[in-house]
């Protein structure tokens, strides 16, 4: 808090938006629980200047890796600096778990992610520069395709997703692809070809899942049915955290996935969406996050995510966050007209 | 009588690859919100894994899933499966729905009466052109050989009433694999049913019953080679224009009396039409026309629809459909603001009976619209409620459009001819017979082979 309130080193954004807090962040804040002081401030960083969301404690040529946007499904796009001191530090963590996860080193990656403003698809870059040897990559546009979705061309969606997995077959077949970085939906749609299956589970060793959910019923058939001889493993990620949450390494197959945040920089905390008061051990509740790292500052930001509430391993802080999922709708309640 | 299960039932996923207990599962409540059963619901990743399995099988030979299919009518009515015996079957599905039990008992033994005689059924919609099977001599000199459009059918099932499951086993019957989305209301009629076919020697990957969560219910359908989707107008609207699905939308039945007709000779016929089964069928009238004052008709439809009182749908005694109280309301309150304007005889201040353990009956509406082309002729509702309106033989057939029964009560030749005549209208019952009358090898929208089989000539040397 010394470091984001201070005049010498804290952000403009920050500073700036202190003279309007009713607390002084600098003694009032002193653990964990305290950051629920803060407000949401999520919604201001559509409209920040991203040189005012660098703390100046970085000085006059700090030194960002990139500009990275929120996906954009509600409105205009939320913007955040990525810093090589924190890309470096989460790295670090997220290859430890790849390396406790049995994901073999140097191998060569192919990602199916969202690229361009989205930070998933630079983690993919630096996770195969660093874990493996080097990354294949194909352009994927989440935007265009939520767009799609929303004017209900989900014909026009499936086509563009079909065309990704197209290219991906290209890489696939020519190159000692080891690593292979996807989306759910993406994976679900590469498991309906089975001469693709047939490829991932000759060459791929390891697929590592990301940007939206996996149910559990769908893991569990990767795991058993699809891909039996090949290591699955989730990451819990967003833009707004700059980074992610692997999977927890071990988890017995009947058993929930559980993601464990990267503690104490990312904290999560399973919440009643009501009143922001935390769940009990086992139930579901809204997923808030906060980042407090050198390099940034977001506390409370609530996600749209589900979860159910797990204790952290052995020195985390906060809550590890489990079965995450959308809200589930099974039937239209409001009356329409016709007797089915 | 049976009593409710012990605990709530588990209602698998029918795969095929044998039943799937899935981790994601939903309660499913009864009219009083006491769960019942716990439905598994399978993400599209299995329906998609299932849909490629079904259709890299072959069918089994014709008068071998015949016979299996009458086999499996006799166990659906008569055996205990899964654990369930027919009475505990038809207890559930009755708490569930809210449908009187005395209906779906009769609709069970209606179903087992139907398959048993499925291949008649069929039969009648094969074109007069055409031979069953190419190694018919018939082909040696050329012939139409009755074909299957596809291999994989899908269907998103109905949950008012147990009855339109008697329908798709025709697909089973004409060799298509036949895969059902269950309704949150009625998941254990298929669920029987399935289990029925496959007790009877249907292997697993010829039927299955795939519950699904909403958001992934449309998988099911877009993945098959054909689709029957049972639904309001949302569904309507949402596959309208799909040449692969076919829509099983709102009914808007409708009784057309003239004035060469004595309506009284009748009231026993338009009072059944109306309430019949519970009033929740697509074949329930959902309006009646009437040359000359429909006062009259109205105060005796009041006087013969007043009568039943709301009850447990698990009562022997009960004919009003129940729904959880806030469903109920919901109804209510739409009916009450759709009929603003109207003359209500009967309902016209609500037609909800509390029953005090979270259900409550539907009561019969009665209002009338003071012309032809009202637009409340067309609001069907999941219980008895009539729209009565004025006709002249200048309206014509306009105002009877969009039927899927029309129940002419008339001895106008040339209006039954036009009546005919009209394509939205699926069926025309000429006199005194219900709107809800169906037999066996009767079309009820078109007969179902006529979407599902096609003739392709053949000729060999």
């Amino acid at each position: 808090m010394e470091w984001h309130f201070g005049p010498e080193t804290g952000s403009p954004f920050w500073l700036e938006r202190a003279r309007t807090l009713e607390f002084d962040p600098r003694t009032d804040v002193k653990t964990h629980e305290d950051l629920k002081l803060f407000p949401n401030v999520a919604a201001e960083l559509r409209n920040v200047r991203v040189e005012d969301l660098i703390p100046r404690g970085y000085g006059a040529r700090p030194d960002a890796v990139g500009v990275f946007e929120s996906g954009g499904t509600t409105g205009a796009p939320k913007r955040v600096v990525l810093l090589r001191d924190w890309l470096d530090r989460m790295l670090a963590t997220s290859n430890a778990n790849l390396d406790a996860h049995g994901f073999e080193r140097g191998a060569n990656w192919l990602g199916i992610v969202p690229t361009g403003p989205h930070i998933v698809g630079e983690y993919f870059r630096r996770s195969a520069d660093t874990h493996g040897t080097r990354g294949f990559t194909i352009d994927l546009d989440p935007r265009w395709v939520k767009r799609l979705i929303a004017q209900g061309k989900g014909r026009d969606a499936g086509a563009y997703a079909e065309h990704l997995i197209d290219q991906a077959e290209f890489v696939l077949r020519s190159q000692d692809i080891g690593v292979l970085t996807i989306t759910p939906s993406l994976l679900e749609r590469l498991a309906q070809r089975d001469d693709l299956v047939e490829l991932v589970n000759e060459k791929v060793h390891a697929i590592r899942w990301g940007g939206t959910q996996l149910d559990p019923d769908s893991r569990h058939l990767y795991r058993t049915e699809i891909f039996p001889g090949t290591v699955l493993c989730g990451n819990y990620g967003s833009t707004m955290i700059l980074g992610m949450a692997g999977e927890r390494p071990g988890l017995p197959d009947p058993g929930p996935c559980v993601f464990d945040a990267p503690s104490p920089y990312v904290t999560f905390s399973v919440v009643d969406p009501e009143n922001l008061r935390t769940v009990g051990y086992g139930e579901r509740g809204r997923v808030l996050v906060s980042h407090v790292s050198k390099s940034f500052l977001l506390p409370n930001n609530l996600e749209r995510d589900l979860a159910t509430r797990v204790a952290p391993p052995e020195d985390g802080v906060g809550d590890s966050v489990a079965d995450i999922a959308p809200v589930a709708v099974f039937e239209n309640e409001t009356v329409i007209e016709g007797v089915y | 009588m049976a009593g409710p299960p012990s605990g709530p039932l588990r209602l698998e996923a029918l795969g095929a690859g044998g039943s799937y207990r899935a981790r994601n599962r939903m309660d499913v409540t009864d009219v009083s919100g006491r769960s019942v059963a716990e439905l598994s619901l399978v993400p599209s990743l299995f329906v998609n894994r299932t849909l490629r399995a079904l259709r890299r099988t072959s069918p089994l030979p014709a008068d071998e899933r015949i016979g299996l299919i009458v086999r499996a009518a006799e166990l659906f009515a008569t055996s205990t499966l899964s654990g369930q015996s027919p009475e505990e079957y038809v207890h559930t599905v009755s708490r569930v729905g809210g449908v009187p039990i005395s209906v779906v008992r009769r609709a069970m033994r209606t179903t087992a009466a139907r398959l048993s005689r499925v291949y008649d059924s069929v039969q009648r919609a094969r074109p007069a052109g055409t031979v069953n099977d190419w190694r018919d001599p018939l082909t040696r000199t050329g012939r139409g050989v009755w074909s299957r459009r596809g291999d994989v059918f899908a269907v998103h099932a109905a949950g008012n009433h147990p009855g339109p499951h008697s329908l798709w086993p025709e697909a089973l019957a004409l060799g298509w694999r036949v895969a059902v989305r269950p309704s949150r209301r009625d998941p254990f009629t298929p669920h029987r049913l399935i289990t029925a076919l496959r007790t009877a020697g249907f292997p697993d990957d010829q039927v299955v019953l795939l519950p699904t969560d909403h958001t992934q219910a449309d998988s099911l359908v877009r993945g098959a080679d054909l689709g029957m989707v049972y639904g309001g107008e949302d569904i309507v609207r949402k596959f309208a224009g799909d040449p692969t699905v076919l829509i099983q939308g709102p009914g808007r039945s409708k009784i057309l009396l003239t004035a060469d007709v004595d309506w009284r000779a009748h009231l026993d016929t338009i009072v059944d039409s109306v309430s019949g089964h519970g009033g929740t069928g697509c074949v329930n009238t959902t309006a009646i026309y009437m040359e000359g004052d429909p006062a009259p008709l109205c105060a005796a439809l009041v006087e013969r629809l007043s009568a039943p009182v709301g009850l447990p749908p698990e009562d022997e005694e009960a004919v009003l459909p129940v729904q959880p109280a806030a469903a109920a309301r919901a109804i209510e309150a739409y009916l009450l603001r759709m009929a603003a304007g109207t003359r209500p005889w009967l309902g016209g201040d609500g037609i909800v009976e509390d029953l005090k353990d979270g259900g409550a009956a539907l009561r019969p509406a009665i209002h009338q619209l003071d012309r032809p082309d009202a637009p409340q002729a067309g609001v069907e509702l999941p219980f008895p409620c009539v729209w009565v309106a004025p006709w002249t033989p200048q309206d014509g057939v306009a105002p009877l459009r969009n039927s899927l029964v029309l129940n002419a009560i008339t001895r106008d030749d040339r209006l039954i001819d036009r009546l005919i005549a009209e394509p939205t209208i699926s069926n025309v019952y000429v006199g005194d017979h219900r709107t809800h009358f169906m037999e066996s090898g009767l079309p009820h929208d078109g007969y179902l082979a006529e979407f599902l089989m096609r003739s392709k000539t053949i000729i060999r040397d």
